[in-house]
């Protein structure tokens, strides 16, 4: 497969197809949630975001956001750096948030219980061959 | 609102009145830190480090240690979205956390934060600490943090009905814990046991009658016999592995838990023989526990009642035995210390001129000890100021018996 640009509509549009296909609401405990993901300092200078929303366990929106970002139950953010390095498995996601090099926003008791949905749906977006 | 639970408590009502006290003292938002302000906003035992944020108006939110959080938002009124866990994570640290709720509800980042600082003789009191403070005024760069614990301490000086009632059931509770020590002591069995094995009967005694826990961070149920009954002035006896012997006098400091209420009572014994010097000690004991009870009410001060029982033990000629004061604050866990507010000559004790009013509560706390004799006594008993004297929460007769 050709990589795609990270975080470009192309990725965004591969990461949902995968992401229905292979995730059903089942493995995904049919949660209803929203999180968005915030890269400070792109590339190109400027910030972006991935907002996921789930309702009954199926992704009604993945898509790639400018500013103003939408409100969202949880929100992780970071330099577009650290999450590439999380992508090429240079560093853990776990590690990151423990350095402070991510922060997250949002009920934590909660977002401890989706944790590994989580996991798991980031490992199917680790598969996209991507470049940065 | 209506119910029929003798134990209920109107915490909505609590914080509405808060943010009453907030905005005639001009505090935006409160951070509250102490372990009796989080029991009295709260309704739940928060024994790790915990904050709660109190905005103008609606709900407040409650931070503590992730690995808890989940448990005090099943035990509170409040729900899972107002109960927070922080923990050493970027974003989710206390101080990174809590800013940003507290941002949230300042315009513009600019106010006053009300939090509670000081000192206290009690270790888990919980002001705020000094690294607490600066990070919190760093985090917070437009904001103006301000000592504001007399917002809570003032409100929650006087007990509404289901506080009272649950104080009553709690000292129902030690007197249970007394009856069992009772019940293993006598018949001359005392001797099989150490201090701690009566600390522990007497906690299966108020277990069994539903309390929670032996509260008192002084060591649970408080336990001394023979010589440490008497150690001057010692009125903090956590229990060793002394052996209770014969011709001994036996100090049995019971504390019960119920519903975040607490019971505090100490019941006296002379272990068998008993020297007519050891009950002569007991009478004056006694008869001074019985005056000071009848003492308390409302318009007395703390400084008035204790030249009163001091006279009293003068003319009786034991005044030399005696610490010359009788009472501790007490309110919902965490608030075991000062009298009232924090308005006194010494910063954070209790002002000796503190007048009592109806429906506040404290500790009657009499401490006698007379190390050359190695013997001393101790009461404590909750009691409620009424409208002409006081109610005691526990009922177990006031007596200091030879056991036999």
């Amino acid at each position: 497969m050709t990589p795609i640009k990270y975080l470009s509509h192309a990725w965004a549009a591969e990461a949902e197809t995968r992401l229905r296909g292979q995730l059903t609401p089942e493995m995904m405990k049919n949660l209803t949630s929203s999180m968005l993901t915030i890269y400070h300092n792109c590339p190109d200078g400027i910030d972006r975001a991935l907002y996921y929303k789930l309702e009954n366990g199926v992704f009604t929106d993945i898509s790639v956001r400018e500013e103003p970002f939408p409100e969202a139950e949880f929100i992780i953010s970071g330099d577009y750096e650290t999450f590439a390095r999380i992508s090429r498995a240079e560093i853990g996601s776990r590690s990151a948030l423990m350095s402070g090099k991510l922060k997250l926003q949002g009920n934590m008791v909660k977002a401890l219980s989706l944790a590994s949905i989580v996991d798991r749906f980031n490992k199917i977006l680790s598969e996209i061959a991507c470049e940065y | 609102m209506m119910t029929n639970d003798p134990y209920f408590i109107d915490f909505p009502a609590r914080i509405q009145a808060i943010q009453r006290e907030m905005a005639n003292d001009g505090v935006d938002v409160y951070l509250g830190s102490r372990l009796r302000t989080l029991s009295w906003t709260t309704d739940a035992f928060c024994p790790w480090r915990s904050y709660i944020v109190i905005p103008p108006e609606g709900l407040p939110t409650v931070f503590t240690f992730v690995i808890d959080a989940a448990r005090v938002a099943d035990e509170s009124w409040l729900d899972f979205d107002h109960v927070l866990g922080f923990a050493p994570m970027g974003g989710q640290d206390q101080i990174s956390a809590i800013a940003d709720l507290i941002k949230k509800y300042l315009k513009g980042g600019k106010g006053v934060v009300g939090v509670e600082a000081g000192m206290s003789n009690y270790l888990p009191e919980g002001n705020l600490t000094y690294y607490e403070y600066t990070a919190f005024e760093a985090a917070l760069p437009d904001a103006r943090l301000v000592n504001a614990l007399d917002i809570v301490d003032r409100l929650a000086m006087f007990k509404d009905e289901g506080t009272i009632n649950r104080f009553r059931k709690a000292g129902r509770m030690a007197d249970a814990g007394h009856v069992a020590v009772l019940n293993a002591i006598k018949n001359g069995h005392f001797a099989r046991y150490t201090e701690t094995e009566i600390a522990g009967i007497a906690a299966m005694g108020m277990r069994e009658v539903g309390s929670v826990w032996e509260w008192s961070f002084t060591g649970g149920n408080e336990i001394a016999s023979g010589y440490r009954t008497g150690l001057m002035g010692g009125a903090c006896t956590p229990p060793t592995e002394r052996k209770l012997r014969a011709g001994e006098p036996l100090m049995v400091d019971l504390h019960s838990t119920f519903r975040l209420c607490l019971g505090d009572h100490t019941h006296n014994y002379l272990l068998a023989p008993a020297t007519e010097r050891q009950k002569w000690h007991a009478k004056n004991f006694v008869d001074l526990v019985s005056l000071c009870l009848e003492t308390y009410k409302p318009g007395i001060t703390p400084s008035s009642l204790a030249d009163e029982m001091m006279l009293f033990c003068e003319e009786r000629g034991f005044a030399e035995f005696m610490v010359p004061g009788f009472e501790h604050g007490i309110g919902m866990l965490g608030d075991e210390w000062r009298i009232g507010r924090n308005d006194g000559p010494f910063p954070y004790w209790t002002n000796p001129d503190h007048v009592y009013q109806p429906n506040e509560m404290l500790i009657c706390a009499i401490q006698y000890a007379c190390p050359e004799e190695e013997i001393g006594f101790r009461y404590e008993n909750a009691i409620l100021i009424t409208r002409d004297g006081c109610e005691t929460m526990s009922r177990y007769p006031l007596a200091i018996e030879v056991i036999e």
